[in-house]
């Protein structure tokens, strides 16, 4: 019986890893309205992706704190890192978003249109 | 005078003077994409340079999402997008500067590459900025060309950034 809990506790958190995990993809940005640069109450600041920027394209944010990225635009985007594999997304395509815990402030482009950059700034 | 390009061989006095329908303006930003597509094709197959191969790749990819867009909104607004002089000039325009570039190799198939992606794509943001958006009289079709006109800038400055690095 003891066993048949741990195992059951084990699976539950394998899944919630396996959620949080999930959480930092490209994932759909619908049924939410975000406003650029604008912080929610659990620290989490949005980045919109539109008319080929990143608006802010600087954002000042708390180590810890989650940035999400969600892609407004016409096409298909990215967010990389200027530092090499610093920090990468997939691409983010149009009407998805990615989201990413911020450990240090970093310049950012997109590498499919690399004259498009932002800035993470750590307060 | 005629320049490689598609759109600058267009006189300039008859890009000021014309009066285009909405579905003319709808062919010609149709047209206009294509022809871009179908210099990145070239590219695709005969570059073997990586930051041109992924520009071309890239413009493949935009220029599509900005066809598929129009011609959602073409169906939806139930418009046949319709050929004009302006759209005819573009593929004769177009025409030339494929076979320009089919008879170029290595770097200086690249150079020629960039370089016509540097003065289509300042034509083509002249086009849309000065005689598609003022002609356009519907809403929507306004709107998509506004919107497709940062992407349009985008594309010149990257190709300008890749230019300057070839010519290193």
């Amino acid at each position: 019986m003891r066993s048949t809990k741990k195992s059951i506790l084990r699976n539950s958190t394998y899944i919630l890893c396996a959620l949080f995990f999930l959480g930092s993809c490209s994932s759909p940005a619908t049924n939410r309205n975000y406003d650029e640069g604008k912080k929610d109450t659990q620290g989490t600041d949005t980045i919109v992706i539109a008319q080929m920027q990143f608006t802010p394209a600087e954002l000042s944010v708390k180590p810890g704190d989650t940035v999400i990225w969600i892609n407004n635009d016409m096409v298909d985007h990215d967010v990389t890192s200027d530092k090499k594999n610093f920090f990468y997304s997939d691409t983010i395509h149009v009407g998805k978003m990615w989201k990413m815990v911020v450990k240090d402030s970093a310049s950012y482009h997109c590498s499919i249109h690399p004259t498009m950059q932002g800035r993470l700034i750590l307060k | 005078m005629v320049i490689s390009t598609g759109l600058l061989s267009l006189p300039v006095s008859a890009q000021k003077s014309q009066k285009l329908t909405d579905p003319e303006i709808a062919s010609v930003a149709v047209t206009a994409n294509q022809i871009d597509i179908g210099y990145a094709n070239i590219a695709i197959k005969k570059t073997k340079n990586a930051d041109v191969k992924k520009f071309a790749e890239t413009m493949v990819k935009d220029h599509q999402a900005v066809i598929d867009k129009a011609v959602a909104l073409v169906t939806k607004l139930k418009v046949t997008p319709k050929d004009n002089a302006t759209s005819k000039a573009f593929l004769a325009g177009a025409e030339k500067t494929k076979a320009m570039l089919n008879s170029k190799t290595g770097a200086a198939f690249d150079k020629a590459y960039v370089d016509n992606e540097v003065s289509y794509h300042k034509a083509a943001i002249n086009e849309v900025q000065n005689v598609l958006i003022p002609n356009a009289t519907n809403g929507e079709l306004k709107a998509l060309l506004q919107s497709a006109l940062p992407l349009f800038k985008e594309h010149l400055a990257h190709a300008e950034m890749i230019q300057k690095q070839l010519s290193k």
